[in-house]
């Protein structure tokens, strides 16, 4: 009798400790490299490689994509009218693809027609829930369109100041420093201010992104720089303000939105003038050129219209990788490692469970991000904290269908700001807590740099 | 015993040869290669040369009818100048039959052909002070600017449109937005084809030897037959603007509704994507690599290139009135527009993937 209790004992002993031991990822030689949204990836490098749905969808589900994709596209009117209405009075374009060209990035330009680049705008100090604080008559971002009878709120002047840049090999590479005020603006604003330039970023593996779990994206944090790096990483809590919490932020190059719903429906809101369930208040409501606009009338975008929207954003795949088995790729990826870049840019990670869309759920994927925010030092800071974020600190860009930015846009720009017009441009200017990489970069060779490069145009 | 050797000989004789596998194509690869250096010659300099000359053309007479009604305002000048209206969107809606390079990454295509209106700004900037001419009309947003607020003065509601309602403002307006489209977008793209910086027709020829643009050869095949070519349009006609005013019976979001040229413009647009496929001119074009290699799927193609454009012709009325009056004949239409998506998306480009391989 005693012996059976001794085996039972021993028996739950080690199926206790067996479970203890969650089953970990396969080793990355296991994966096929190509493969950047696992399930959902896509062999495309065309200039449409970003607009393409993941496979393995319902009719159903494809026909909710295909009207999400329409609306996307879809060029908005001025009120009133039967369809697509709702733009303005003040907005920053026309169409959410007038910025993110061929659902890639914009152009970084203000105020015309295909210009993708918008400023937000805080006076010091913070609102009740943590955020930026409004500016009285402007809100927290500029519009710089208006329809007609409107005056836009303000127009902004960019110039640029050459800043050269020597290697230790003697190369020198001319980066372009930006400078950006504010001009025939409709109504002074007292006191100091603080603006923040936004380029409308790629709309790739945003479903997937959204799909990471915070334990995740926490677990990459070192506050205590506990490994002698110089990278540390912070997670920014955010308001949302349709659950009307505080969550993790994931979206924005600050990380100051939670979720892709409300991401998109403060895009209606603010770059458009487009209101819905989520965001109902017109982004000019009380200002002085509101005239006659009262506060809740029926939001302007059919609720459907966003959730189809949203479903269009969350089933865009991601562009599979090129040139994987190419030596200088290969050794351009150690190096990426080697020098660190990867310690923000985190190579892979996996996606959480979704049951309503396998696609995205628990998939392998290699974005290049931790979704933390770091401090980029003074040459890219927007001195605008954003939640948690200070005025140096910028969210880790995803890297994935960095190289095919060249063929989706027309001319490639990179940063949060795209005053970087090559890759290479986009490494000098990094500093703060990625100052070592960025210098061990400068160290490399040319050939080195060369493959370094490489390697980013294949991801 | 001897016997046994023979057989032993003839099956090893057989083995080996059956191991050789037959590795030519019909026809050499050498000409085949020169074949699609010709096809890729022959569509820039044949098809789409032309077809983007046709379209300044198309415009300038566009522009001068419009001058004219300016200044002698009667309904002959006016009935001239929807005609030319109309034929430039024939030139326009077959260009659409190919939207690669600068027509989409300049912007030309969305400067001029916007969709819809927008009404209400239309109405107050007729009322406005703006001095309308060229230069302000291209600082406007796209929704107007281009093809459809033309067509909206020069046709009117319903196409209702006559002579002396033509207010100063709106003939002022007309003679600007035809000049905007003209000066600052048709040139231009014709322009992006021909001379430098962009010189988008070298960009082709040059595809897979230099070119910028397209690295590989296949990457050019796949352009104009992909989602900004031939299959892109024929889905954008079948699925989008066909489909949305049928299945939710709308007449109010239509391509061209003052002016009934929908059905038109959508007929065109098909003709564009069979121009690139056949070539125009005498030029080579797609079709030609396709019946080197594979005779049965060129004959596929074409056969439903054929079927779907002659299914345009069983809608008889408008189509703003088919979608309720002839809805058998417009899913008729839209399933044979989405057969040739289909081959095109699928057959067309697998055959390309597996042939052209520089």
């Amino acid at each position: 009798m005693k012996k059976i209790y001794i085996v039972f004992g021993i028996a739950v002993f080690v199926m206790a400790f067996s479970m203890c031991h969650k089953a970990a990822d396969f080793p990355d030689s296991g994966y096929d490299e190509r493969m950047s949204g696992g399930e959902a990836t896509v062999l495309d490098e065309s200039s449409k490689a970003f607009t393409i749905p993941v496979s393995g969808m319902s009719a159903r589900d494809e026909r909710v994509h295909d009207i999400g994709d329409q609306t996307f596209d879809q060029t908005f009117v001025a009120p009133p009218s039967p369809i697509f209405t709702g733009l303005g009075p003040v907005y920053n374009n026309i169409s959410c693809v007038n910025c993110h060209r061929n659902d890639g990035e914009g152009i970084p330009t203000a105020g015309f027609s295909n210009s993708g680049l918008l400023f937000r705008i805080s006076q010091p100090g913070s609102d009740a829930n943590g955020g930026p604080l409004r500016v009285p008559g402007y809100g927290g971002q500029i519009q710089d369109q208006a329809v007609l009878g409107t005056k836009p709120e303000a127009n902004i002047n960019i110039t640029y100041t050459d800043v050269q840049v020597t290697y230790p090999d003697g190369t020198v590479v001319t980066l372009r420093k930006p400078d950006y005020t504010l001009q025939n603006m409709y109504l002074p604003i007292t006191g100091s201010y603080m603006l923040s330039p936004r380029l409308a970023p790629p709309m790739v593996g945003l479903g997937l992104l959204e799909n990471i779990p915070e334990q995740t994206i926490l677990s990459f944090v070192d506050a205590g720089d506990a490994n002698g790096d110089g990278i540390t990483g912070k997670a920014n809590y955010v308001y949302d303000v349709y659950t009307k919490k505080k969550e993790i932020g994931k979206f924005g190059l600050k990380a100051n939105t939670p979720t892709l719903l409300t991401q998109i429906a403060t895009a209606y809101q603010q770059d458009m003038g487009v209101t819905s369930y989520v965001q109902p208040v017109e982004s000019a409501l009380g200002q002085t050129q509101m005239n006659g606009v009262v506060g809740d009338v029926q939001p302007e975008l059919v609720d459907s219209l966003l959730n189809y929207v949203l479903f269009y954003i969350k089933t865009l795949a991601v562009p599979a990788r090129r040139d994987v088995t190419d030596g200088d790729v290969k050794t351009g990826q150690l190096i990426f490692n080697q020098i660190n870049c990867s310690g923000c840019h985190r190579p892979s990670m996996r996606t959480g469970i979704d049951v309503t869309l396998h696609q995205i759920s628990n998939q392998r994927i290699q974005p290049f991000t931790d979704l933390l925010l770091h401090d980029m030092g003074e040459g890219l800071a927007d001195n605008r904290p954003d939640y948690l974020a200070t005025g140096t600190e910028w969210r880790t860009q995803p890297l994935w269908g960095i190289g095919l930015l060249q063929k989706t846009t027309g001319t490639a720009y990179y940063l949060h700001d795209g005053r970087a017009r090559t890759l290479e441009e986009a490494i000098l200017w990094h500093d703060g807590e990625a100052k070592k990489s960025k210098q061990q970069f400068m160290q490399l060779s040319s050939g080195e740099r060369a493959k370094l490069l490489k390697f980013l145009g294949s991801l | 015993m001897k016997n046994t050797a023979v057989v032993l000989a003839l099956g090893i004789a057989i083995t080996i040869t059956s191991c050789h596998k037959a590795t030519q194509n019909p026809g050499t690869t050498e000409s085949f290669a020169t074949l699609e250096q010709t096809v890729m010659t022959d569509f820039a300099n044949n098809t789409a040369l032309p077809q983007y000359a046709n379209l300044v053309s198309a415009a300038v007479q566009l522009n001068s009818t419009v001058t004219t009604l300016n200044s002698t305002t009667t309904d002959a000048n006016l009935q001239a100048a929807q005609a030319a209206w109309k034929a430039t969107r024939v030139t326009w809606e077959q260009c659409e039959g190919f939207l690669i390079g600068p027509v989409e990454s300049n912007d030309y295509d969305p400067n001029t052909d916007t969709w819809p209106t927008d009404k209400t700004q239309l109405d107050s900037l007729l009322a406005s002070s703006n001095p309308l001419q060229a230069s302000d009309i291209a600082a406007l947003p796209q929704s107007l600017r281009g093809y459809h607020p033309l067509e909206y003065v020069l046709f009117g509601v319903g196409g209702s449109r006559l002579a002396a309602s033509l207010t100063a403002r709106e003939k002022r307006y007309m003679v600007s937005l035809s000049a905007d489209m003209l000066n600052n977008n048709i040139q231009p793209l014709y322009q992006s084809w021909t001379s430098a910086p962009t010189n988008y027709a070298q960009q082709v020829t040059t595809a897979g030897n230099g070119s910028t643009a397209y690295a590989k050869k296949l990457d050019f095949f796949l352009d104009i037959t992909g989602d900004n070519g031939m299959a892109g349009i024929c889905g954008e006609v079948g699925s989008e603007k066909m489909y949305e005013p049928f299945i939710n019976k709308d007449s109010t979001i239509t391509e061209s509704p003052y002016s009934d040229n929908t059905l038109l413009d959508f007929k065109n647009n098909i003709i564009g994507a069979q121009n690139v496929y056949l070539g125009l001119n005498g030029g080579k074009g797609v079709k030609d690599l396709v019946a080197s290699q594979n005779k049965s799927l060129d004959n596929k193609i074409q056969a439903q290139f054929t079927a779907s454009i002659s299914a345009f012709n069983n809608i008889t009325v408008r189509y703003e009135q088919a979608i309720f009056t002839q809805r058998v004949q417009v899913q008729q239409l839209m399933d044979q527009l989405a057969a040739l998506k289909d081959i095109l998306e699928n057959d067309l480009t697998d055959f390309l993937k597996q042939y052209v391989k520089d």
